[in-house]
């Protein structure tokens, strides 16, 4: 069992950037859990100071209750993959991964067990002897990975391992990497700026802004019942519109919609897959852009007060640039002072 | 029968799409004797001043001039060379000088090197500005303020003087001399290279050496060295060029006898008034020489195969 811990961890670099803030998080044996957010969100500082290549400025990191907070990395029990793959390429790929059992001590023929199992493990079997810049992107990552688990450490970091990766590598990857996952059900954690990423693998993502959480939940949680405005605009498409509740309806832009809140300012979310478009002669909006992405389409909409959102349809052949059309929200949430204060 | 009149427009397509192929061809063709001409450049001067007084210079060392002024084919400068214990002397001592350096270099600038590549602090930019320093320093500078500091009765000798400790032995004079200045002068370029070549050895790549656990002398040994041999072996050939060839150093710093082989063909072409052997000594430098050039060549052929 591996549970990797982090108590209110901070991290100040020097000129006094707060790079991390008071950051707590529990992951659970054999969970995978991301962090994303935007860039300078601190999220990679954070995974590097549980791999011990940042000395947290406070706070405290425990692995099965282990206080390993200022620990060099060599005595960590943790394998980190590098978004850069890292790959030593004066060797090749099964010196590449012997070089942590040798180091161990481990004998000859238990490294060329361990390596010919692990290679078999990520798809490259017979790949021990190539060259490292013989390989593809795809399968560098792969032998990245492989040098991690080969080591079988407690904690899996994964630094945005597939940011150099064309889209369809990266979707084959990441599903790969998730099977490795959940049959070794090594604890992970798993650092990334791409939402679809965070929403396909995670068991739990953290959504960080500025050194801090913004909520940490289960991804359909996190994309359907986003805690802030943040969230909810950082993950998948939302339409955000600030705007003013009265007596119970907001109204901003020609929309007027129930929402049972105190009066006050209010910021309303509306995903484009939740809101139903009509025809109108006189409607609340006009098409701008009409994309079809061939499963579905998108419409852009200008509202009075040059607001722009955006609707999900089925049919993009029935809406042209132009047209005049009715919004009806099928499911709303309302945040005030940056937290949700209602959802329907 | 009334034939067609083809129609203008095609033609004029035709026209202008056969001129656009003629431009972009003469413009390839211009590019090319652009190219040409530029490294025709260096080419020549190089074939001027080193290829031809190289080629000129074997047969000349070659040649023996009879009493009558008869010219004939003869190995004899080089039997006396290599049978003359004072030129064999010289020759050691400059192979002796050449090693030394490089070893000291070696020993003295890759940890410098390291430092300054895996540091970056205000006393890291401190020591750069130093070792970069000699380069800024004319070689006859340094000889005189070689002398001044570790020479007879110089700034050592006067402060140990001072507190009452005995004189150095001073290495002026000796071949320990020229050893000091030409290390003190190689320093900037060896740093430069070798920092260059930690420049391509990654913080990421260092990282994952961490991770899997390797300490410090385990990263030097496994990871760094491996990637920064060429850098090594360019840094030690530039090294080993320039000091084979010394002279103002060897010359000013270094003992009478035995010499390094830059001073001896000086002595032997001037004092001496002896051409064809200051030529055939020159010849022997250049075939010592031409080892490390080697050496440079293959590393950077290496470097350009992935």
């Amino acid at each position: 069992m591996s549970v990797l811990k982090i108590s209110s961890v901070s991290k100040y670099f020097p000129g006094g950037t707060k790079a991390v803030d008071s950051f707590s998080l529990d992951v659970a044996d054999g969970e995978l859990v991301c962090l994303l957010g935007p860039s300078g969100s601190g999220k990679s500082t954070l995974l590097r100071m549980v791999g011990g290549f940042e000395d947290p400025s406070s706070g405290l990191i425990t692995i099965d209750g282990e206080d390993i907070t200022h620990l060099p990395p060599e005595r960590r029990p943790t394998g980190m993959v590098f978004q850069s793959h890292a790959l030593w390429t004066h060797m090749n790929v099964f010196d590449n991964l012997a070089f942590g059992l040798k180091l161990r001590r481990t004998g000859k023929s238990e490294i060329r067990e361990k390596v010919e199992a692990v290679l078999d493990l990520v798809g490259l079997a017979g790949y021990g002897e190539r060259k490292t810049h013989q390989l593809s992107g795809g399968q560098q990552q792969r032998v990245a990975l492989a040098r991690s688990l080969v080591l079988e450490p407690k904690i899996l970091l994964l630094d945005e391992p597939f940011a150099s990766l064309d889209q369809h590598l990266r979707e084959r990857l990441r599903e790969e990497v998730r099977d490795i996952q959940q049959r070794l059900k090594i604890t992970t954690l798993f650092v990334t700026h791409g939402q679809d990423e965070a929403l396909s693998m995670a068991d739990r993502i953290v959504v960080m802004r500025d050194g801090r959480t913004e909520q940490i939940d289960r991804p359909d949680v996190v994309y359907r019942n986003p805690q802030t405005p943040f969230v909810a605009g950082f993950i998948g498409t939302m339409n955000l519109i600030d705007g003013e509740v009265a007596h119970g309806r907001f109204h901003r832009a020609g929309l007027s919609l129930d929402l049972p809140i105190s009066d006050g300012p209010a910021i309303l979310a509306m995903r484009p897959e939740a809101l139903d478009l009509s025809l109108a002669d006189q409607g609340q909006a006009v098409v701008h852009r009409v994309t079809d992405y061939g499963t579905h389409g998108l419409v852009d909409l200008d509202l009075p007060e040059a607001i722009r959102v955006k609707a999900m349809v089925d049919h993009p052949d029935r809406f042209s640039t132009g047209q005049s059309v009715n919004l009806a929200p099928r499911a709303v949430a309302a945040f005030r002072d940056g937290r949700q204060v209602f959802r329907s | 029968m009334r034939r067609e009149p083809r129609p203008k427009r095609s033609q004029y397509s035709m026209t202008e799409h056969t001129a656009a192929t003629v431009s972009v061809a003469g413009t390839r063709r211009g590019r090319k004797y652009a190219g040409l001409f530029l490294v025709a450049i260096p080419v020549f001067l190089v074939a001027w001043m080193v290829i031809w007084p190289i080629l000129t210079a074997i047969p000349r060392s070659l040649m023996q001039v009879g009493t009558d002024g008869s010219t004939s084919f003869s190995f004899a400068n080089y039997q006396f060379f290599f049978s003359d214990r004072y030129s064999l002397n010289n020759l050691t001592v400059t192979l002796w000088t050449t090693m030394v350096c490089a070893a000291l270099l070696l020993v003295i600038c890759l940890p410098l090197a390291l430092y300054l590549r895996f540091t970056s602090n205000r006393i890291a930019a401190f020591v750069q500005s130093l070792a970069i320093f000699p380069m800024f320093v004319p070689s006859i500078i340094l000889s005189y303020a070689f002398i001044r500091v570790l020479g007879p009765n110089g700034t050592v000798d006067l402060l140990l003087n001072g507190v009452g400790l005995p004189r150095i032995r001073s290495p002026y004079l000796t071949p320990w001399g020229p050893v000091i200045g030409l290390v003190w002068d190689n320093i900037p370029l060896t740093v430069l290279i070798l920092v260059s070549g930690l420049g391509a050895v990654s913080n990421a790549t260092i990282e994952a050496a961490r991770d899997v656990g390797a300490r410090r002398l385990a990263i030097l040994w496994h990871i760094i060295l491996p990637r920064i041999t060429n850098s090594i072996l360019v840094a030690i050939s530039f090294g080993v060029l320039g000091i084979f060839s010394s002279f103002t150093l060897p010359y000013v710093l270094g003992p009478a006898a035995p010499e390094m082989m830059g001073p001896f063909m000086q002595r032997t072409f001037r004092d001496l008034q002896n051409p064809p052997m200051a030529i055939t000594q020159a010849v022997i430098t250049f075939a010592f020489c031409i080892v490390f050039g080697l050496f440079y060549i293959r590393s950077v052929a290496k470097n350009r195969t992935p």
